[in-house]
């Protein structure tokens, strides 16, 4: 089934007509008579006739006015009376010998033409004519390149996608110099006819892994592809699971060192944000500038990551659990000191914490959501009723103040925003299991997340991979990141194409091959 | 996957059922019980609980008045019994998990404290990391009902003069519950256990905040050499000096400070910086013998005295010296432990079994006998290793 606006009012999955009149007049049914389609008629004499269009704002109209219209008015007499001749021959003639414009081709079909127009093309018909040209001229307003937002680093490139869809696949070529970077571009969205590109490095990528993201992208029919978002839900190889499957970027650097291992980019026109497939745990772990920095420092940063992860998950669970099961476990400075804090405390620890994790993920959410003009004032509200008044106020414990914290500041370690959802979400079941059970229930938590996770397939590979299934040349560079010269190979279940990418040679340090 | 649905579900609910610590308590509903004392009484326990009140101790300046600390007593046929009855004047249930000190009455040692023993080394709720002390000539409640300095809990503070004296001066002995309990069943040893003592006035008037508003408290705690058991029953005591010289034999110094006198007068401290005690057993001619071997390394660390410490002849007559001090220690206490008290607390008899277990056997019935009668060979080396940051003492400088 076929996803079509109107069905009944339109079927322009037909030729052009002959007449320039009727061309025009159903152009302007098509579209409902918007106002913001431009139509220019042009007449050289009573020889013939044409019309140039385009749409408002989408186009760039100075660009039109100087090098298709000027060069059409100014066209020689004799000329055109011998290209009227010719027929269609004419927009040949018209194309190669007069107009001043590089990206034309012809056009026959309706909704081709319709395609072109509404993409921000300008379209020249011909009076009696059944093909048209179809120049590109596409001016829209656009962001220019930014810094990263989302994805910051002290070192390294600061660059980020935009919006648009040719910036975007230029400064990943920018960075790829290769001829077997190779770009394949449809049209996702039955409206919103949103341009989708696959990039990925000829001879590295696994053809396998590119016919699944074809297949996969194939099969998707919706009315609108407004974000990345929408490609990687309907792309995933799970939908219930709290674990992101495919991992987003607004670096070209990440995305060309991803290409690099033979990984797939999927670019959406309209986002700064492109998809990498596939997305496997520990890459949401690493950050591009582990690579720009050096392998020790960077190999700390990784270790503190995974320990951020384990705190953001599991602090407020432990805390619940140890202080009211397992008081035996704390040292008996620490359980005094807790107890002190907890006096007149009216709530249970559990209820103390889901509160606070409350308050925090409202505070969190609003600092996101609110208008930039009121920013301040939720902040010191924020930081005064989570801080100090509830403290004060007897109602939560300083104590779980620090882990609420902690926790928060924790889960922002993570590089990738995606997994940081998806910790906090966890944290929540983990605290209910820590808070009915003790570290007992925490521990069967932990399990169920564990088999959970290795069950988990992103574009056939292994979620967990490679730590299970276990891969120990591939350690190099999950927990660890190893100096370049110890990394000549590419991660095997992805590079396994292959898999070198360094000369024996290239360090004056002696490496092992692993 | 109906199957699988059901497993999964039957799977959480057996993990309501089967979870074993279902037993949540809130931290402000605990009543931590950091010192335990137990006591004679009449036929029934007298048990003594030190609960801590946390909003005192924390380091916020609370301001609050009162003692950091309440004390609970309950009496009962039983230990147990005693615990729960407790609760009939303490507001929260008492935790014991984490109890520091456990106080045994001097009365009820005498009579015995096996029994007093078998609730903390049941209960799943212990920790048995605490330190065993016997309250010398007074009752367990005595000691925990005395305010002390510096630390806000008395408990606290039991276990680490307990702790620093040990490691330091070396009277007396740390003995946690498990090891007392090796000591009281394993053949032919016996446990001894620190004192502790209420000195400086009765026991009733220091336990107020007044106690401590003093620069100096009126009333205090003191350790009190050790206590000698012949099985679970005290039958005497070891002063400071007989002490020490226990530790020495059974090889518990980590450091401990002794005097010798100098030749031209005066007197000279020695710090023990390393003791190392090896002790063998042997049967020669079917008797038991001891070949107690002593090395240790000494500090010099207190010259009150001429002397000249440059002169290596002078240094081998100190550890010559010290020697021999050492040696009169040991052989005085090995000499009251075997005719004194005629119990051996040393491991002599566990020296004896490893080296020669077949000979053992046929002792063991008769080790109380033979006891007294061992002959215990004394092999004592000492080593100055050096005199700390100065050579001579300026004594010797100074002008007359």
């Amino acid at each position: 089934m076929t996803i079509r606006l109107n069905e009944e009012a339109r079927d322009s999955s037909h030729g052009l007509y002959t007449g320039l009149g009727a061309n025009i007049m159903a152009i302007r049914a098509a579209i409902g008579n918007s106002p913001d389609l431009v139509v220019k008629e042009l007449k050289w004499g009573g020889l013939w006739a044409g019309a140039v269009m385009y749409m408002d704002g989408m186009a760039d109209t100075k660009a039109i006015a100087d090098f298709v219209i000027q060069p059409l008015l100014t066209y020689d007499r004799d000329q055109s009376q011998a290209a009227v001749e010719r027929g269609s021959q004419a927009l040949t003639h018209l194309m190669q010998e007069v107009l001043e414009a590089g990206d034309i081709d012809k056009i026959a079909d309706f909704d081709a033409l319709l395609h072109a127009l509404l993409s921000g093309s300008c379209i020249l018909l011909l009076d009696h004519l059944t093909e048209g040209l179809r120049i590109g001229m596409g001016g829209i307003e656009e962001r220019s390149v930014g810094e990263p937002i989302t994805q910051t680093v002290i070192r390294g490139p600061m660059e980020a996608f935009t919006e648009s869809f040719s910036t975007n696949t230029a400064l990943i070529r920018r960075r790829l110099k290769d001829p077997n970077l190779w770009l394949e571009v449809r049209q996702i969205g039955a409206v919103t006819k949103t341009n989708v590109g696959v990039m990925y490095l000829c001879g590295i990528v696994n053809e396998g892994l590119v016919d699944e993201v074809r297949s996969r992208l194939d099969r998707i029919e919706i009315d609108g592809i407004l974000e990345s978002g929408y490609i990687e839900e309907m792309i995933q190889d799970k939908t219930l699971t709290p674990f992101p499957l495919l991992t987003n970027t607004e670096r070209p650097d990440a995305v060309a060192a991803a290409l690099l291992e033979g990984r797939v980019a999927i670019i959406v026109d309209g986002t700064p944000f492109v998809l990498l497939a596939p997305g496997l745990f520990v890459q949401y772990f690493q950050s591009v500038e582990d690579y720009y920095q050096r392998w020790d420092i960077s190999t700390l940063l990784r270790l503190i990551r995974f320990m951020s992860f384990f705190i953001a998950l599991l602090a407020p669970s432990f805390y619940i659990a140890v202080t009211t099961f397992h008081q035996e476990m704390l040292p008996t400075g620490l359980l005094i000191s807790l107890a002190a804090q907890r006096e007149g405390v009216p709530f249970p620890a559990f209820i103390e914490a889901l509160l606070m994790e409350m308050t925090y993920e409202i505070l969190r959410e609003a600092g996101v959501r609110m208008p930039r003009t009121v920013g301040q004032a939720v902040s010191i509200v924020g930081t005064l009723v989570i801080g100090q008044a509830a403290v004060e106020a007897g109602i939560v414990s300083a104590g779980m103040v620090i882990i609420v914290s902690i926790t928060a500041i924790a889960s922002y370690v993570l590089p990738q925003v995606s997994m940081s959802i998806t910790v906090r979400m966890i944290r929540f079941v983990l605290m209910g299991l820590a808070a009915s059970f003790g570290l007992y229930g925490m521990l069967v938590g932990i399990i169920a997340l564990f088999i959970h996770l290795c069950t988990l397939r992103s574009f056939g590979i292994p979620y967990m991979t490679p730590f299970a299934p276990l891969y120990v040349q591939d350690q190099k560079d999950t927990l660890f990141r190893l100096p370049w010269p110890l990394m000549k190979k590419r991660p095997s279940l992805l590079g396994r194409n292959n898999p070198v990418r360094q000369g024996d040679e290239s360090s004056p340090v002696r490496g092992d091959t692993a | 996957m109906k199957p699988l649905l059901l497993l999964r579900i039957s799977a959480l609910l057996l993990l309501v059922l089967l979870a074993g610590c279902w037993s949540r308590r809130e931290l402000n509903t605990l009543a931590i019980q950091l010192g335990m004392g137990i006591d004679k009484s009449g036929d029934d326990y007298s048990m003594t609980v030190q609960v801590v009140d946390p909003s005192k101790v924390a380091s916020r300046a609370g301001g609050s008045e009162g003692t950091p600390v309440a004390l609970f007593e309950a009496k009962g046929m039983t230990v147990h019994e005693a615990a729960r009855k407790m609760t009939e004047t303490s507001p929260r249930r008492i935790y014991g998990a984490h109890i520091r000190v456990f106080v045994l009455g001097e009365e009820l040692a005498r009579e015995g404290i096996a029994k007093a023993l078998d609730l903390q080394y049941r209960d799943s709720e212990e920790r048995t990391d605490f330190l065993i002390l016997i309250a010398k000539g007074g009752k367990a409640k005595d000691v925990l009902n005395v305010m002390t300095q510096l630390e806000k809990i008395p408990a606290t503070k039991l276990y680490n003069s307990l702790i620093a004296s040990s490691r330091a001066w070396a009277p007396s002995t740390m003995i946690t519950l498990d090891q007392l309990v090796t000591a009281l069943t394993a053949d032919g040893t016996n446990p001894v256990i620190t004192g502790v003592r209420v000195i400086g006035g009765k026991a009733e008037s220091g336990g107020g905040m007044d106690n401590i508003s003093k620069i100096e408290a009126p009333v205090k705690l003191k350790l009190a050499g050790l206590a000698v058991f012949r099985g679970d029953k005290l039958i005497g005591w070891l002063n400071e000096e007989e002490s020490r010289g226990y530790n020495y034999i059974t090889g518990n110094i980590k450091s401990s400070v002794g005097n010798l006198a100098c030749p031209d007068g005066g007197r000279i401290a020695l710090e023990v910086v390393r003791s190392d005690t090896k002790m063998k057993g042997k049967v020669e001619n079917g008797k038991p013998v001891i070949d107690l071997a002593l090395s240790y390394r000494l500090n010099v660390s207190d010259v009150e005295c001429k002397i000249n410490l440059e002169d290596p002849a002078v240094i081998k007559q100190l550890e010559d010296l010290s020697e021999a001090r050492l040696l009169s220690l040991l052989k005085k206490t090995v000499d009251v432990m075997q005719h004194k008290f005629g119990v051996d607390n040393f491991g002599f008899s566990q020296a004896i079994y490893r080296a020669d277990p077949k000979a053992w056997d046929r002792m063991k019935d008769q080790w109380d006998d033979l006891f007294p009668d061992l002959e215990v060979r004394y092999q004592v080396k000492a080593k100055i290793r050096w005199t700390s940051t100065a050579k001579n003492s300026f004594i010797n400088d100074i002008k007359e």
